[in-house]
């Protein structure tokens, strides 16, 4: 199945309607496992849809845009590992289950805990976590009694700590050599999927922040009319084109490293956090309330930048690449 | 198609260890010196079919892929040849104008005679028309079949070294201000034309200040209509803020080795602060190579916008002065010491002083980093414009 990026924006656009903020977290998981985009990276004889790339990027961008709750980058990145678990005899079950939207989670944070898991959205409502090890990747039932909520600033998304049970047993997806290249494509997804996400999140808060300017008048005319906020928009415009187009050319690239995949989440975050930091400031008082919309992009961008590692981890690796790399 | 550029690359580096000149930034410390290096390596890549891959297929030498492009750019980079500055607005510029507007009679006079090493300028700024061009006053009398032309042109980049000039002049001062020019293809061995040189920041004498005084241009040597010098100056500035950036960003990308020899030099390999710093630079030159490649690929496809070019010069121009600042914190104390300036060096020399100087020539020419916010905002994201009529206190009796 093949469709083009236009075409998926078109049909992604149609299910998030940008207008619609932060809408129902019910109705929305059951908007996307309908959609078929729970099912969308599995292959055809899995019973996926057999998309690649651009519909992955096409559908984390529109959930930022709406600020849609729910788990579906976690969900996602277990969907991923069933896919991978060729061995596993309960695997088809599993994955029909996942790809239903039967809640299995995974943690988004950018280190590990020992002991436990981080960041792991919605928990609550799952059955299962995955639990990524040094040589094993493995799927572990979830015991209501290990949870801790930890509420968030950003209210889009419901985020827990996991208590991990040796004891318990789950079901292992992956083992040793490849339960290390298998966690380095989880890690490289999940990045891809904050960097998507955060993308849709600055292009709708940019939107949203032109419009505002040019509805909003003070001194007998728009806001939009004064070039000292013209120019901070053209700006922001431009950063955020630039951080697109590497967006599509890092995730259709098959030979970027994952210090290179760092480092586009650490700049499409450090993007959407500066564009909703300046649309605070451009709304004026307006802009530091709860009732109205800047605050949920802002929270949302300073959660993404903290979550799958921060800036400085990944530009550091980065550098340390390209320096590896740039000799004369 | 991979295994395909593979190949290119490899071609392309076995033709540069063969071909590409050395030793030439201790060589190109005149003005001499530099004409005469520029004049060969255009002549020698023009013979291996390497001075214009982003020219259509019909001419020789055109037709390579975005994607062939940018590895031959990168090569070039990574071998560290000279940038093509004596003839960058003659196949930029001016070819790119010719394709869009010229008659085959014009493209076929003037296309051949670009591979064979003959240089353009444009001439559009003015003293008074800088940012504001279509203010600008030189004015273009027709007679006949010849426009007599009086006026003075700023900021020539490489006018005193041109055979020929891009010269947008006024043939009317009727309606709109935009609506009375018209594009004309100057000879500068016509009477009448006089070119002073001018030294830039750096030492560089990189452009000239042309004076017109009766100059007599054939009406067949006109672009587009009378009238129509507005769209047809367009379609050269166009030129410069995106289709030159696709090689410049591969070039700034090639060039990061310099940084990295400083960062070793110093014996800063591990310091974290420097390894982020250079990674954000690395990132940020790879989304400028990105949207290059973005504005180009719609730009061919005929989906470009009215200020994609804009973004595309302004994130180059942010990202080139970030590159050249970095270079010039970590060249400490030796940045300092004067360093005699490579004519013609690029944007990216290792010069770090005269680099950062340099890197200004993209935040304010060809429409200043404040203009191209203008564009963005005004006629991309259709923000309202400035209100026309002002007066400055004082004014008012
Ligand atoms: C290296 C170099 C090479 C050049 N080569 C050529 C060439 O080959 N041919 C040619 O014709 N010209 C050339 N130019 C000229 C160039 O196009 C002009 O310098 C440029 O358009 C700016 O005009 P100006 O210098 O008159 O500055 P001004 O227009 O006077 O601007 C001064 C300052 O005011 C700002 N400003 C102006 N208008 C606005 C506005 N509306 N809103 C906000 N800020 C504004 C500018 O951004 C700038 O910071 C070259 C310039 C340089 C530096």
């Amino acid at each position: 199945m093949s469709m083009t990026r236009a075409e998926l924006q078109d049909a992604a656009h149609k299910a998030f309607d940008p207008a619609d903020l932060v809408p129902d977290a019910a109705k929305s998981w059951g908007l996307i496992a309908e959609m078929g985009w729970l099912m969308m990276a599995v292959p055809e004889e899995l019973g996926g849809l057999g998309l690649g790339v651009e519909a992955a990027g096409v559908t984390h961008m529109a959930l930022g845009r709406a600020l849609v709750p729910g788990p579906a980058i976690a969900q996602m990145l277990v969907i991923t590992a069933l896919t991978a678990a060729d061995g596993l005899p309960e695997r088809d079950d599993l994955l029909t289950q996942a790809m239903g939207g039967a809640v299995m989670t995974a943690s988004l944070a950018g280190y590990s805990v020992a002991g436990g898991l981080t960041c792991v959205p919605d928990a609550d409502r799952a059955s299962h976590v995955l639990v990524i090890e040094d040589r094993r990747i493995a799927l572990m039932p979830v015991d209501a009694q290990t949870l801790t909520a930890r509420a968030t600033w950003d209210k889009t998304r419901r985020l827990f700590d996991i208590a991990i049970d040796a004891s318990a047993t789950g079901f292992t997806l992956a083992e040793g050599d490849a339960a290390t290249a298998l966690a380095e494509r989880l890690q490289a997804q999940r990045l891809f999927a904050l960097s998507g996400d955060s993308l849709g999140g600055a292009d709708a808060i940019l939107r949203l922040t032109i419009e505002y300017l040019e509805t909003r008048r003070q001194f007998d005319r728009p806001l939009a009319m004064f070039q000292a906020l013209k120019h901070r928009v053209a700006d922001m415009k431009t950063w955020l084109a630039a951080a697109e187009a590497l967006f599509w050319a890092r995730g259709n690239d098959p030979a970027v490293t994952l210090a290179e995949m760092g480092a586009l989440k650490a700049h499409t975050t450090t993007v959407y956090r500066t564009i909703a930091e300046e649309a605070v400031q451009l709304h004026g008082g307006i802009g530091l309330t709860m009732e109205h919309h800047c605050h949920l992009f802002l929270k949302r961008a300073l959660l993404n930048c903290a979550l799958g590692g921060d800036a400085d981890q990944w530009e550091e690796m980065a550098g340390r690449q390209a320096l590896a790399q740039a000799t004369a | 198609m991979t295994d395909a550029l593979e190949t290119l690359r490899q071609d392309v580096r076995r033709w540069l260890a063969a071909h590409a000149p050395q030793g030439w930034r201790e060589y190109c410390t005149s003005n001499e010196a530099f004409l005469d290096l520029q004049r060969r390596w255009f002549a020698t890549l023009a013979g291996g079919g390497y001075a214009v891959p982003h020219w259509p297929a019909e001419w020789p030498g055109g037709g390579r892929s975005l994607a062939e492009q940018k590895v031959i750019y990168e090569e070039f980079a990574r071998a560290d040849t000279p940038r093509l500055l004596l003839s960058f607005m003659s196949t930029y510029h001016a070819a790119s104008t010719l394709f869009e507007w010229g008659s085959a009679a014009q493209q076929q006079r003037y296309i051949p005679r670009i591979l064979e090493g003959e240089i353009w300028c444009q001439g559009f700024s003015e003293p008074n028309a800088g940012s504001d061009l279509a203010s600008l006053k030189t004015r273009a009398e027709r007679q006949g079949d010849v426009y007599i032309v009086n006026g003075q042109k700023l900021w020539s980049t490489m006018g005193q070294f041109a055979d020929k000039c891009l010269l947008l002049v006024r043939t009317s001062n009727e309606g709109a201000k935009q609506a009375g020019l018209t594009y004309l293809l100057l000879d500068l061995k016509a009477r009448g034309v006089t070119a002073r040189p001018i030294h830039q920041i750096h030492g560089d004498e990189e452009f000239a200040e042309l004076f017109l005084d009766n100059v007599e241009i054939p009406v067949e040597d006109r672009l587009g209509a009378e009238g129509q010098g507005w769209a047809v100056a367009q379609s050269t500035l166009s030129s410069e803020r995106g289709l030159t950036l696709l090689e410049l960003s591969a070039r700034m990308r090639g060039a990061l080795w310099r940084i990295a020899d400083l960062i070793r030099a110093g014996g800063r390999e591990n310091d974290p602060g420097i390894l982020r710093d250079f990674g954000r630079l690395a990132t940020k030159i790879d989304a400028t190579c990105a949207i290059a490649d973005q504005f180009l690929a719609n730009r061919i496809a005929g989906e470009e916008r009215v200020g994609d070019a804009s973004i595309v010069k302004l994130s180059y121009s942010r990202t080139l002065r970030e590159f050249t600042l970095l270079g010039l914190r970590l060249g400490g104390m030796d940045a300092q010491y004067h360093e005699p300036i490579t004519f013609g060096g690029g944007m990216e020399t290792g010069n770090w002083m005269a680099d950062f100087m340099n890197s200004y020539a993209w935040t304010i020419a060809g429409g200043s980093d404040e203009v191209q916010r203008n564009i963005i905002a005004e006629r991309l994201l259709n923000m309202p414009r400035e209100p026309k009529s002002w007066t400055l206190a004082g004014d008012a009796a």
